[in-house]
């Protein structure tokens, strides 16, 4: 009987803690903010942003995709003031849907014009690039291609390993069907399925493969292997760049909207602006070898600069978020 | 005999169990209504091209199902019923690997065993030679299996602690060795345990991604989270099939399965099989499920963690330089699962007294759909959840991402968990004990306390460690519905990991394991104890 007692009044004690918890946890007059971006990487820029404007920050960090699928499902009582995600093919998912705000001209002319909407609803904050990841103890340096096209050659038949589930992975395919044709990226994706390119779950499930030497090479966002290199730096991982104006090369900007049906647009674009302030682009050059996209910010030392890389130009944003179209092709290609 | 027993107020207890089941729909409707509005449900369901992903998803959570059966049964039968050194201590490490989130434990395996890995790397200058690929459906079978069989050991060796050793006994005394005493005695009498524990192993296959996501084995979960976004409806329909699926392989299994027996309790000291000279044999298979398990995910997530450790602290944001980061994910980790925990066993209990006591269709219908529950990927439960709970009228929709709402979607996810081991706990507590002590004058309120509750402590923390171990690990449900700034260890985890800061990632990981290990002795090891 005592037994029952207590068990009982554990569980309205906790009961309690939970209202309690719960009753401080909904901060009505806080900016919230959705993003696919880490706490890792980012944690430490909200706090600062908290700490010179005053503003209360609610950050929820979870997947890119599953974020933009939480504020569709939440509709016009998305608590969500700001939507930051990985991947333009997410924030062109909810821009289809009507469920983000255009930015000010204000905010807009901090970013070149080639890493924003044309319509004015979503900037880019920092750029990822694609490379070619390879194992140098397997593969030498000079048998390397010029361009992600010459992947479907017979010499790299089961040397490459791809993710093409993944957010980046397929953005660079939506780029590629602008760039340069339906045809060419079908052909391509038909290319290297023909030639056994072996499909992995990720960015870092490639990287860890060809630091193994499971694989040779892979194609992966430029940053990951940065990362493995300061973790462990005897990895003989290393990144390849495709040749100036490779598709294979293609700068991904991760992006930043005001949610439509905000109360906060002021602070929410504030947020905005500050993410694009001289000193958060240049957080994003050292602390996550990212591009920085506004201002005149160097990259990282050992990544190089932007303006010497000459990525492929001419995508139309807009067209960038025809995600629906690159899922199908990918998948009537045989790599889903 | 069974309308005999119905007590006239089981009415109450079906008015309960209709309450307590509807949130329990709410996942499926939302497909339903999803499905109805976008259309195309029959289009879904009839592509050829989803008959590989559906018949790869069943084939993988059959076989994990009957492998984790047969490993976790005879690890259950080991540490609970013989002399096998170390038991004590076996006991509190079998159930840890069911914290180990899948994105991350099937990763640290998959860099401890695969090719040019950690262990080749350690045996390469003792002459091995090069390891095979882990990937396809070898590598998912293999991994899957390590990482769930505790839903099959924990709630048999549950009903193992609850059954009278007196058979046992005579059938050792009659001269039947320990392998023919298993088959003939043990075994019948734990099938609906085992059966019970397969089918939640069978469902978690049938919904995880992350494991096949690494290992490469295109199942339908798989297909459901790549068009998730890429094309929603498809996505909800495929979901929904998912969920019929489940319901209808619960269904299925479950008049199969039969009527669980009831029986006597045991008198006196524990049954204590010698082993014998299958003892060092016996040490060195719970030994090895342990070391693939626990300790070879857990050693290459300690390598990790000391690898990165001088490089990673420097960082402001560096959970392994700033170790108190982790203090407060680790406060809301216990607080949110422990709940989730409790409110778990409290909502199945009516549904498996019904179940138990009085049968019927509602008991079913009930148990069909807490068992769906956990069929569906997380993701599918948070979206429905939100759906819900914005659609709702003031008091529900002002839940919306609270802590209340977290617990419940906890406890809608992983009621199964708790509902299996439930019901075989009911059903164990013999009818003779109750009548005995309703003749005496006790009334409904006063057996359950006094006689039920006691006699099934130790099924139902079993249930409440499965669901405890469990919600401590999730992601995509507590990503999206926490409160804002609610950190657990599991999201510090996936944090770190996303961006590959293996050793934060590592290194809340294990503290992840450390305190499932704590929260397992507290809530499951020691009350075992206290209550046989």
């Amino acid at each position: 009987m005592r037994r029952v007692t207590v068990v009982v009044a554990t569980i309205a004690a906790a009961a309690l803690i939970a209202l309690g918890a719960s009753g401080c946890g909904d901060d009505g007059d806080a900016l919230t903010i959705y993003t696919g971006r880490t706490e890792s990487l980012v944690g430490p820029l909200l706090e600062q942003f908290s700490e010179e404007t005053g503003i209360a920050v609610d950050v929820r960090y979870g997947d890119t995709n599953d974020l933009a699928l939480l504020i569709d499902t939440e509709g016009d009582r998305s608590p969500a003031d700001v939507y930051w995600g990985q991947s333009p093919g997410a924030t062109a998912f909810l821009a289809g849907e009507d469920l983000l705000a255009p930015l000010s001209q204000d905010v807009l002319d901090l970013v070149d014009p080639a890493f924003e909407d044309p319509d004015g609803r979503w900037v880019g904050i920092s750029g990822r690039q694609r490379v070619l990841v390879y194992n140098s103890d397997l593969v030498s340096e000079t048998d390397l291609p010029d361009s992600v096209f010459d992947l479907t050659a017979p010499r790299f038949s089961g040397e490459v390993g791809l993710a093409p589930t993944n957010g980046s992975f397929q953005d660079f395919i939506t780029a590629m069907r602008v760039l340069e044709g339906e045809d060419a990226a079908r052909e391509w994706l038909e290319g290297m399925v023909d030639n056994d390119a072996r499909p992995y779950a990720n960015n870092n499930a490639i990287v860890e493969a060809v630091s193994r030497g499971e694989v040779p090479m892979g194609l992966v966002n430029h940053y990951y292997n940065f990362r493995f290199l300061a973790e462990d730096p005897g990895l003989p991982s290393r990144n390849h760049q495709f040749a100036d104006g490779d598709i294979g090369g293609l700068v991904i900007p991760s992006s930043a909207s005001v949610v439509a049906g905000t109360d906060a647009t002021e602070d929410a674009e504030r947020f905005i602006a500050f993410l694009l302030s001289e000193e958060s682009q240049r957080y994003f050059a050292t602390e996550t070898f990212e591009y920085p996209l506004a201002d005149d910010v160097p990259a990282a030392t050992g990544v190089p600069p932007l303006d010497t890389l000459a990525p492929p130009t001419g995508e139309q944003a807009d067209e960038l978020g025809d995600i629906e179209g690159t899922g199908k092709l990918i998948a009537e290609a045989g790599l889903n | 005999m069974t309308t005999a027993r119905v007590d006239p107020r089981g009415i109450g207890l079906r008015i309960v169990v209709v309450l307590l089941a509807v949130p329990f729909a709410a996942p499926l409707a939302y497909l339903l209504v999803r499905t109805i509005d976008e259309g195309g449900f029959w289009e879904v369901a009839g592509d050829a091209a989803l008959l590989g992903p559906l018949a790869r998803s069943l084939g993988l959570a059959t076989a994990v199902a009957l492998a984790t059966a047969v490993v976790g049964t005879a690890a259950a039968w080991l540490v609970t019923r013989t002399d096998l050194p170390g038991r004590r201590a076996l006991r509190l490490l079998l159930p840890l690997p069911l914290v180990l989130p899948s994105f991350i434990g099937a990763f640290a395996l998959i860099a401890a065993f695969a090719r040019g890995g950690l262990l080749e790397r350690i045996l390469g200058p003792l002459g091995v030679g090069t390891l095979p690929q882990v990937d396809g459906f070898a590598g998912a079978f293999t991994v899957l299996t390590l990482l769930t069989y505790p839903y099959v050991y924990l709630p048999v060796a549950a009903r193992l602690r609850q059954l009278s050793p007196s058979m046992e006994e005579s059938a050792r005394l009659l001269g039947s060795g320990p392998l023919e005493t298993f088959r003939t005695v043990v075994l019948p009498q734990t099938r609906a345990a085992i059966a019970a524990g397969g089918l939640l192993v069978f469902l978690y296959v049938i919904a995880d991604f992350g494991a096949v996501q690494l290992l490469r084995y295109d199942t339908l979960t798989r297909a459901i989270y790549s068009n998730r976004l890429v094309d929603p409806p498809v996505a909800a329909a495929l979901s929904l099939a998912l969920g019929l699926l489940a319901i209808v392989v619960v269904v299925g299994q479950r008049s199969v399965a039969g009527p669980v027996r009831s029986d006597v309790r045991r008198e006196g000291g524990a049954l204590v099989v010698g082993l014998g000279p299958w003892r060092l044999p016996a040490l060195g298979f719970v030994g090895g499920l342990l070391t693939l398990a626990l300790v070879a995910p857990v050693a290459v997530l300690g390598y990790w963690a000391v690898r990165g450790a001088a490089e990673g602290s420097s960082r402001p944001s560096s959970l392994i330089g700033n170790p108190e980061r982790l203090i407060e994910p680790a406060l809301n980790t216990s607080l949110a699962s422990g709940l989730a925990a409790i409110v778990a066993v409290g909502v199945v209990l009516p549904v498996a007294f019904l179940r138990g006591r009085h049968g019927g269709r509602l008991g079913s219908v009930a148990d069909a759909l807490i068992t769906g529950g956990f069929a569906l990927p997380g993701i599918v439960i948070a979206l429905a959840l939100a759906f819900w709970t914005l659609n709702s009228p003031g008091a529900v929709g002002a839940l919306y991402q609270t802590l209340p709402l977290l617990v419940g979607a906890y406890a809608l996810h992983f009621g199964a968990l708790a509902l299996g081991p439930a019901r075989v706990a009911v059903t164990g507590v013999p009818r003779a004990l109750d009548d005995a002590a309703r003749t005496l004058g006790r009334g409904r309120l006063s057996r359950l306390l006094s006689v039920d509750l006691p006699l099934m402590a130790p099924g139902l923390a079993a249930g409440a460690g499965l669901v405890l171990l469990s919600a401590m690990k999730e992601l995509p449900v507590t990503l999206l519905l926490a409160p804002a700034g609610f950190p657990t260890l599991a999201t510090r985890v996936w944090s770190a990991a996303e961006d590959a800061f293996w050793a934060d990632a590592s290194f809340a990981a294990l503290v992840l394991v450390a305190l499932s290990g704590v929260l397992t002795w507290l809530l499951v090891v020691r009350r075992e104890r206290e209550f046989s």
